[in-house]
């Protein structure tokens, strides 16, 4: 009874969370934003208290019921888990496929400390936390979900929309894909690979060794107020419980029970035909073995440039129909990235944010990126190449479950300075050739562009930043068809977003 | 044998419209879908050519992605261009419309092989001199450009050849084309030869040059056989060109006064009068509940005095259609006629773009796809996707509707708010529509619906 409310309950947090990153619909993400927040990492930098008393007392009641039924990789890896038993046969799926194992004590304190460590510098602002969230559960789930669950959702998605549209309904608006390159697929698929192999051979071997939340809750489950507890005089030492339990903590010689391992998932209840096992608040033992073996697991980060650039020669229209070719803008060089908004400065976001994928998920603009530098890894940038910032969207502030963007208004956000606007006077199409554009002014959604004469009696005009209205919003720098259209040689735009240090509201 | 796809294909096609001819003669009635043998023709007074009231328009030929040559990159799909040509032929029609321009300069060759395969009797080639490129203006250049038609085409004649498109530019660029350059005796000269058995031209633009061509015809400099007009029901009382203020009725009057053959493009508006608003489609349901928007605009422009009404088709369906409308023509009572001109002053009121979606203004150097964001936006205002006010009952689906269905219908890198306003536009189009100002009013509307603002 307990296990099947627990896998329902699992089942349906599983299926949220993927949708929370993979439903492309729309409908269903804005109810399940609140989700991620509850997610003990991400609670905790941002200071959430409910979550985070909410989740300890639970852990305090009856053990690591988050572990089994709140994470959503743990999920995962209980389905995996499963698979693995279905594909080992009938006789060992019925018997069960575990057996008991000793702690890997110290690696889980070395895991668990190295993870406070990265955290606490990236907290105080000297390294970002992307080096810590490498082996934070919730946003490796996320940049699973994201590069591997969202592109399929994705093109799903896509051709519904289409038929659909054919059948005059649009019940599914086009998304436009994120742009995957090798690097987030080598990422993905590292971490899916890890995270897959190790539940298909160990059950939970990454929760009780690699993870910091798992440690860190099982510091609290000891004390929890019910726990599994073997009675020793029903017990016939038959094992059944040992070998279904994927935690491998069950020691059914001593009637041991490691509680700082067990995930509560009340399989060994169901599993002991005695009916010996029980919550109960009785103390259970606790490991005291100190025994350690060699962890032997790496994550690959492998890095991977993609090269763009298309060297196509002007549109000549020597007949009529077809379309231009138009070629991939590049991303200009910034002196000073640029954070989204909400971010407040650079080292406070990179300070906060476990690269979870959330918001450039959710973006609709396409205005995030995963960050492709080593320190910075997977979180997000601000680029300009297939849409700008708009004014009146706050999806991704919304969405953070860490804090590092703080939600705002939508007044709020359309003033908030993210960047200023600056013109590369010799790319510029009117400033440099006198051609007629002004496109930069003319689609500037806080009217801070002017044309102006480049000099006095000079009838060539050139695009005049008014730094004091400018959001950077990178409308300017998104529209500019220098870089785009065929006949520029060059990727790059003349009117591009500089970062500022801290972000302000003008 | 080895019979290659190809080669079975055309084989198959040439034997079903071998014997599609077969049936049809036996027992005309029994064809459901398109009668052959009662297509209506009239009679070229000049040539005494009996020309099928169906004209086969060459510039929306079909391409291998299974979308039109003139809107999609792709190569022209021969084999079902084949097999269109085929069936159209069967059923009557004897007049094929092309330019050296169109489907990006694919067309001719592709017409060349699909009426090759049919004997020269069976059809009459229309097409034009469209030397609107400086380069293409010099006598050596436009000669060339006859010579290549002819080549491409596969034959030694052109039944129509048309100045193409006399009036963009005034009389200044109309004197460079045809007459600085000694093109106009040239094509007497062939038509005395018999290389060209019809002259004329095509018009869009100024009306000036329109009413000099007339005169140079009322003083005897040269006789034209025919000339090619937009004309529909819309077009009929309200101009294709409001700055010029010339309306078909005029045009046509003109042409009929002077006996000289009218050739109709344009019947459906760039396929817009197939698509009426509902209310429109309604009325016209109620007068005769089995016949399309697009029959009632055929009917209509099929006035006595036309020769032939040019419809380009792009697929199969379109042909059996269109062949069907016309098989045979049913004229427009005085009843009807009034009713349609006043579903015209109704339509105007809606202020859809009048592209008729020809391309010529494409493509955009900078990307855009010119008609493609016209289309989508006129759909919207057939289909009352428009929502003016955010309280409007319906405004949610109305905004997914136009939002969703723009993302679907252009590629964002294409759509209207990249239009730079540089104009080039703007001399290119037929229709004479203000392309960066129409351009720029749908990506305000869309960026409004966006922010939610309306």
């Amino acid at each position: 009874m307990l296990k099947k409310l627990r896998l329902a309950v699992a089942l349906i947090t599983f299926a949220a969370f993927f949708a929370l990153f993979a439903d492309m619909s729309g409908v269903m993400r804005s109810w399940l934003a609140p989700l991620a927040k509850w997610q003990l990492i991400p609670a905790l930098l941002a200071v959430n208290l409910a979550a985070i008393v909410v989740i300890a007392l639970v852990t305090l009641a009856i053990g690591r019921l988050y572990c089994s039924v709140l994470c959503p990789l743990g999920v995962y890896q209980d389905v995996v888990s499963r698979v693995a038993a279905l594909a080992s046969g009938k006789k060992k799926r019925r018997a069960g496929r575990f057996g008991y194992a000793l702690p890997h004590r110290r690696w889980r304190l070395a895991f668990l400390g190295i993870f406070i460590a990265l955290a606490a510098v990236a907290l105080l602002g000297l390294v970002p936390m992307s080096f810590a969230s490498v082996i934070e559960p919730y946003s490796i789930f996320g940049r699973m979900a994201t590069w591997l669950g969202r592109p399929l959702a994705a093109a799903i998605n896509n051709v519904a929309a289409q038929a659909s549209a054919a059948l005059g309904g649009y019940w599914f608006s086009p998304v436009s894909q994120l742009p995957l390159s090798l690097t987030l697929i080598i990422v993905a698929t590292a971490s899916w690979i890890v995270v897959t192999v190790m539940a298909w051979r160990g059950g939970r071997d990454y929760c009780n060794t690699v993870c910091p939340v798992g440690t860190a809750l099982g510091f609290i489950s000891r004390y929890s107020f019910l726990k599994p507890v073997i009675n020793a005089d029903k017990c016939t030492r038959c094992g059944a419980c040992a070998r279904k339990c994927k935690s491998k903590c069950i020691n059914p010689k001593t009637h041991e029970i490691d509680i700082s391992r067990c995930v509560a998932c009340f399989d060994c209840i169901g599993a002991c035909r005695e009916g010996a096992i029980s919550y109960s608040r009785k103390p259970g033992a606790c490991s005291k073995h100190h025994a350690a073996d060699g962890g032997r697991r790496s994550f690959m980060l492998t890095s991977a440039l993609v090269a763009g650039g298309l060297a196509a020669s002007a549109a000549k229209r020597s007949s009529d129909g077809g379309l231009a070719p138009l070629q991939p803008k590049k991303s200009i060089k910034r002196q000073i990235r640029i954070c989204p908004p909400g971010a407040a400065s650079a080292r406070a976001f990179e300070s906060k944010c476990v690269a979870c994928q959330l918001c450039i998920d959710r973006c609709p603009n396409g205005v995030l990126t995963p960050s492709t530098s080593l320190e910075r890894f997977m979180q997000p940038e601000m680029t300009f190449e297939r849409g700008y910032c708009r004014p009146e969207c706050t999806l991704c502030t919304d969405v953070c479950p860490t804090g590092a963007l703080k939600s705002m208004s939508i007044p709020a956000k359309s003033s908030t300075k993210i960047g200023t606007a600056k013109v590369r006077l010799d790319a510029c199409m009117s400033a440099a050739y006198g051609e007629q554009c002004g496109h930069c002014a003319r689609q500037c959604p806080s009217g801070a562009i002017a044309m102006v004469p480049v000099a006095e009696g000079d009838n060539r005009l050139r695009p005049l930043v008014d730094t004091s209205r400018c959001i950077g919003c990178g409308s300017c720098e998104y529209h500019c068809p220098v870089g785009r259209a065929a006949r520029f040689r060059s990727g790059e735009p003349a009117i591009f977003v500089e970062g500022i240090e801290t972000q302000y509201i003008i | 044998m080895d019979i290659s796809r190809r080669n079975f294909l055309k084989i198959a096609g040439m034997a079903a419209a071998g014997a599609a001819v077969g049936a049809c003669t036996a027992k005309p009635e029994s064809e459901s879908e398109a009668p052959s043998g009662e297509m209506t023709l009239r009679v070229n007074p000049s040539t005494g050519d009996s020309v099928s009231i169906l004209g086969y328009g060459c510039m929306r030929l079909p391409t291998v992605n299974g979308g039109s040559a003139q809107n999609d990159n792709s190569e022209i799909d021969q084999e079902t261009l084949n097999a269109h040509v085929d069936y159209a032929i069967a059923h009557g029609v004897n007049y094929f419309d092309t330019s050296p321009r169109y489907c990006r300069g694919l067309s001719e060759k592709a017409m060349g092989e699909a009426l090759s395969r049919h004997p020269r009797d069976k059809w009459m080639i229309a097409t034009k001199l469209s030397n609107f490129e400086p380069a293409d203006k010099s006598p050596a250049a436009s000669k060339a450009m006859f010579m290549q038609s002819l080549r491409d085409l596969k034959t030694d004649h052109i039944d129509y050849y048309l100045l193409h498109a006399l009036g963009g530019g005034g009389i200044p660029n109309m004197r460079r084309r045809i007459i600085d350059n000694g093109m106009l005796e040239f094509c007497k000269q062939q038509r005395a030869k018999g290389t060209i058995r019809n002259l004329g031209f095509s018009y869009h633009g100024d009306v000036k040059v329109f009413n000099e061509l007339m005169h140079m015809h009322d003083r005897g400099d040269v006789k034209w056989d025919f000339a090619q007009i937009q004309l529909n029901y819309i077009n009929w009382h309200h101009p294709a060109e409001p700055d010029q203020g010339v309306t078909a009725k005029q045009l046509y009057d003109a042409l009929h006064s002077r006996g000289i053959a009218v050739v109709v493009m344009e019947p459906l508006l760039g396929g817009t009068l197939a698509q009426v608003p509902v209310s429109i489609a309604a009325q016209m349901a109620q007068r005769r509940p089995d016949d399309s928007p697009a029959k009632w605009a055929f009917r209509f422009a099929a006035l006595p005095g036309v020769l032939t009404v040019l419809s380009g088709m792009t697929y199969m369906e379109n042909v059996k259609e269109n062949i069907a409308t016309y098989s045979p023509l049913e004229p427009l009572s005085a009843d009807e006629t009034k009713f349609l001109l006043e579903m015209a002053d109704a339509t105007m009121g809606f202020k859809t773009v009048p592209c008729t979606g020809c391309a010529y203004c494409m493509p955009c150097p900078y990307g855009v796809d010119i008609p493609g964001n016209f289309r989508h936006y006129n759909k919207c205002i057939k289909d009352d996707n428009i929502p003016q006010y955010t309280r409007t009952t319906d405004y949610a689906r109305a905004r997914r509707a136009f939002l969703a269905g723009y993302d679907l219908a252009v590629d964002r890198e294409r759509a209207a708010d990249h239009c730079i306003a540089c104009g080039g536009c703007k001399p290119a189009c037929p229709q004479s529509i203000d392309i960066p100002g129409e351009l720029a009013r749908i990506a305000q509307y869309t960026n409004k619906l966006r922010q939610e603002q309306v």
